[in-house]
C-alpha cells in the first residue's frame, strides 16, 4: 500500500474542498445569474399573491331615494366530500338544524364526490358563527355577492335583474350597467405559513371602486298605487295581460310603469320568459281609437278643420275604397268634437280622406313619433309600425285614423298624448333622474328633454276641450272621470289580430291626463283581452284610469278643479 | 510599542466613544426590530379594522334592505290592515288647503309705514 506524504494528503483535501466550493459556486452562479429571472418570478409567485377585490355594484333607487335594488354579501356554506365523508352522518346531524335542510339530502351531499359542493346559500352571519364554532373539518364559508329588490315584484319590469356573474340582464340592470357595475381592484399580498395574510408586507394596493347609484324618476308610492290597480282589473276583467304608465306630461318624467304578468327580480328564473317582458316598451298592438288623436290634432293644427265642423258619419256604414268601414253606434251628422268624444270611426276616417290627406296624415304619424324609438332608457324597446307612404294602400287612409294598420308601443301612445296635454311639445320619456356617487354627489343629471313639436298649443287647447267630454255621460268614458278633476282622454278598443285575420278579442284601453287645464299627470291603461263580456275601453279601462287618477291625484297633492258642495263637505267630516 | 501602550492610562473619550459607537450599534438594532415589530402589529390592526370595516358594510347593506322592505308601501299597508290601525289617507273634503303666500303676504302683518314727514329743505347758505 502506497502510503502518501503529509502534504500530498493535504494536496488532496485541498483540492476536494476546492472542486466541492467550485462546484457550489457554478451551481450559485447558474442560479442567481442565469436563471435568475426564472427563479426569482417561481419565488414571487410562491411567496406573494394578487387578490382582486370586486367592486360592489351600485344601488337604484326612486325618485324620493328610497332603495330599490342593492348588492349584499352573503354567506355560503359549502363541504369538501373527500374530508367529510369519513364521518357524514354525525355531521349533517349537527348542521341540518343550523342550515335547516332535510339530515338525509345534508348526508347525501357530504358522502358524495368530488372535492367541493355547496350545501346551502345566503346564510345569515348568527348562523355562520353557530357553525364555526362547531369546528367540522372539510366544511368551507365563502362570501358570494348577492342582488336584492327589498320590494319584490315592485317595478320589476323597470329595474330588471342580474345573472349569476352579477352583470345586469334586463330593465335598468341591464341598460346601465357601465355604470351599476364596480370597477375591480387588486392586492399583492404575502400570507404567513397558516396562510393569513401579513398585512404589514402587501405590495400594492388598488382599492376596488364601487358602481354608481342610480335615482330614477319612478315614485315607489305611485308604482305601488299603479300596480294595486293593475292587480285588481286584473282579477275583476282576467285579461292576459295590463299595463299601466303614469307620467309627468310636462316633463316626460315616468312615474310608475307596470305590466303583468309579472316576476320577482328576487328569483328571475321562478317566472315564465313571458312574464318577464316590460309590455310598456317591447309589445306593439294596434292602438284602436285612442289613434284618433293624431289624425284630429293634425287636421285642427293645419287649420283645415274646426271644432263645429260637421260630417255624415252615414249611420254607422260607410263604403270606401270597396270595404265597409263601421262605427260601433249608428251616427248621423257629427262635429269634429263630437266624433272625437263619441269615437266614431267614420267621422275619424273621413277627416282623413276629405280634408288632411295621406302624405299630411303621415307626417304627423311620423311628427307624434310613431314608426321609431321614443328613447326612454329602457332595453328592449322597439319602434313599433308605421308603414311609409309608399306602402299604403287605397284603404289605409281610411283604416290608420282609426288605429288600425299601425302598431304602436304603450309608451308611444301616451307619449302622443302627452304632447297634446303639453302645447303641443313631445317630450322624451325619461325614466333616470340622476347617477350618484356613493356620497350621494350627482355625476350627471338629466334634464327633460323636447323632442318634437308636432302641433300648435292652440290646436293642443283645442284637442283638451274635445278630450274633455270623452269622460262624461255623453262621452265614451263617463267611468273614467275623476271627481273634482277636469280630466282629459280618449278610450280606445281595438280588435285583436291572430293569423293575420281580426279576431273578437280586444285592446282596452284609456289614455288621460288631468287636471286637463294644466296637466300635471298622465295615465295610460291597456288591457289585453278582458273576459266577461265587457271590452270597451271606456267600460274597463276608464275606472281602472279613475282609480290610479283619485290616488295619484291624493298623493301628489294635486288641488281639485270642482269644489263639492259645502253642505256635503260637512256632512263627510 | 506594546510595552508603551500598556503603559499608558486607559482614556475616557476612548471608552466613551467606543461605548456610545456599541450602543448606538445595539439602539439602532433594537430600534429596527422595535420598528419592524410596530410596522406588524400596525398592519395587524390595520388589518382587523378593515375586516371591522367590511363587515360594517355588509350589515350596513343588509340593514338597508331590510329598511326599504319595511317601509315599502305594501308592507305598511299590510302591518295598517293587521293591527286595524284604520290609517287611510284623508279624503280631498277633509283636506284644508292654505294659499302659498304671496307678496302681499309680507306687507299684511307689518305695521303701516308712516310717510315720510312734510318738511322744507333747509337753505343752507354757501360760504
Amino acid at each position: 500500500m502506497k502510503s502518501f506524504t503529509h502534504k500530498q494528503r493535504a494536496l488532496g483535501v485541498v483540492l476536494c474542498l476546492s472542486l466541492s466550493f467550485t462546484a457550489l459556486a457554478g451551481r450559485l452562479v447558474d442560479l442567481q445569474v442565469f436563471r435568475h429571472s426564472e427563479l426569482s418570478g417561481v419565488a414571487e409567485s410562491n411567496r406573494e399573491q394578487v387578490v382582486h377585490r370586486q367592486g360592489r355594484r351600485g344601488e337604484i333607487r326612486d325618485c324620493n331615494g328610497n332603495l330599490l335594488a342593492n348588492s349584499q354579501s352573503v354567506r355560503i356554506v359549502a363541504a369538501d366530500p373527500s374530508i367529510t365523508i369519513s364521518n357524514a352522518p354525525a355531521i349533517a346531524q349537527q348542521l341540518a338544524p343550523l342550515l335547516k335542510m332535510d339530515p338525509a339530502s345534508l348526508q347525501a351531499k357530504l358522502a358524495g364526490q368530488g372535492k367541493y359542493v355547496r350545501l346551502k346559500t345566503k346564510i345569515d352571519e348568527d348562523t355562520i358563527t353557530q357553525i364555526k364554532a362547531l369546528k367540522i373539518k372539510g366544511l368551507v364559508l365563502e362570501d358570494q355577492l348577492l342582488r336584492t329588490y327589498p320590494n319584490g315584484p315592485l317595478a320589476s319590469h323597470i329595474l330588471g335583474f342580474v345573472d349569476n356573474e352579477h352583470r345586469g340582464v334586463q330593465g335598468i340592470e341591464s341598460g346601465l350597467e357601465e355604470y351599476l357595475q364596480g370597477l375591480a381592484g387588486y392586492e399583492v399580498i404575502e400570507r404567513d405559513r397558516k396562510g393569513r395574510e401579513i398585512r404589514a408586507l402587501r405590495d400594492e394596493e388598488i382599492g376596488p371602486r364601487d358602481g354608481f347609484n342610480v335615482v330614477l324618476t319612478i315614485d315607489q308610492v305611485i308604482q305601488h298605487i299603479a300596480e294595486t290597480e293593475l292587480d285588481k282589473a286584473m282579477a275583476e276583467f282576467h285579461p292576459q295581460a295590463g299595463v299601466i304608465i303614469v307620467m309627468r306630461p310636462k316633463t316626460g318624467e315616468i312615474l310608475a310603469m307596470s305590466s303583468r304578468p309579472t316576476f320577482d327580480p328576487n328569483t328571475p328564473g321562478a317566472a315564465p320568459a313571458d312574464a318577464r317582458r316590460n309590455r310598456c316598451v317591447s309589445d306593439v298592438a294596434e292602438p284602436g281609437s285612442t289613434f284618433k288623436i293624431v289624425v284630429a290634432s293634425g287636421a285642427l293644427n293645419e287649420g283645415l278643420v274646426t271644432l263645429d265642423d260637421r260630417f255624415d258619419c252615414e249611420n254607422g256604414a260607410w263604403l270606401y275604397a270597396g270595404r265597409i268601414l263601421h262605427d260601433a253606434h249608428p251616427y248621423g251628422m257629427l262635429s269634429v268634437m263630437e266624433i272625437l268624444f263619441k269615437s266614431s270611426n267614420i267621422g275619424a276616417a273621413k277627416i282623413a280622406v276629405t280634408r288632411l290627406g295621406a302624405p299630411r296624415l303621415y307626417s304627423y304619424i311620423r311628427g307624434f313619433g310613431f314608426g321609431r324609438k321614443t328613447g326612454v332608457a329602457l332595453p328592449g324597446e322597439v319602434s313599433g309600425i308605421a308603414h311609409p307612404l309608399a306602402k299604403w294602400n287605397p284603404l289605409s287612409i281610411s283604416r290608420i285614423p282609426m288605429g288600425h294598420e299601425i302598431a304602436a308601443t304603450p309608451m308611444q301612445m301616451l307619449m302622443a298624448m302627452n304632447a297634446i296635454s303639453n302645447g303641443g311639445r313631445l317630450m322624451k320619456p325619461q325614466i333616470i333622474k340622476s347617477i350618484v356617487d356613493d356620497k350621494n354627489v350627482p355625476l350627471m343629471t338629466y334634464r327633460p328633454q323636447q323632442v318634437g313639436q308636432p302641433i300648435t298649443p292652440r290646436a293642443s287647447i283645442l284637442m283638451a276641450a274635445a278630450l274633455r267630454k270623452v269622460p262624461t255621460p255623453e262621452g265614451t268614458a263617463p267611468k273614467a272621470a275623476v271627481k273634482g278633476y277636469d280630466v282629459a282622454g280618449k278610450t280606445g278598443t281595438a280588435e285583436k289580430i291572430e293569423n293575420g285575420q281580426y279576431v273578437k278579442k280586444y285592446y282596452s284601453s284609456f289614455i288621460g291626463y288631468l287636471p286637463a287645464a294644466d296637466p300635471e299627470i298622465s295615465i295610460l291603461v291597456s288591457l289585453d283581452n278582458p273576459a266577461g263580456g265587457a271590452y270597451y275601453g271606456g267600460s274597463v279601462a276608464g275606472p281602472v284610469f279613475r282609480g290610479v287618477a283619485e290616488k295619484v291625484t291624493q298623493y301628489l297633492a294635486i288641488p281639485p278643479q270642482f269644489a263639492e258642495p259645502e253642505e256635503k263637505k260637512v256632512a263627510q267630516l | 510599542m506594546r510595552r508603551n501602550r500598556k503603559r499608558e492610562p486607559l482614556r475616557f473619550g476612548t471608552v466613551a466613544r467606543s461605548l456610545i459607537t456599541c450602543v448606538s450599534i445595539a439602539a439602532i438594532g433594537v430600534g429596527y426590530v422595535w420598528q419592524k415589530n410596530q410596522i406588524y402589529r400596525l398592519g395587524d390592526e390595520i388589518k382587523k379594522r378593515e375586516a371591522a370595516l367590511l363587515a360594517t358594510e355588509k350589515r350596513n347593506t343588509m340593514l338597508a334592505a331590510q329598511l326599504a322592505q319595511l317601509k315599502s308601501p305594501a308592507w305598511l299597508e299590510a302591518r295598517c290592515q293587521q293591527y286595524g290601525l284604520g290609517l287611510v289617507a284623508p279624503k280631498e273634503t277633509q283636506t284644508i288647503r292654505l294659499l302659498e303666500p304671496g307678496p302681499e303676504w309680507d306687507t299684511r302683518f307689518l305695521p303701516p309705514v308712516r310717510p315720510a314727514a312734510q318738511t322744507k329743505p333747509r337753505l343752507v347758505a354757501a360760504r
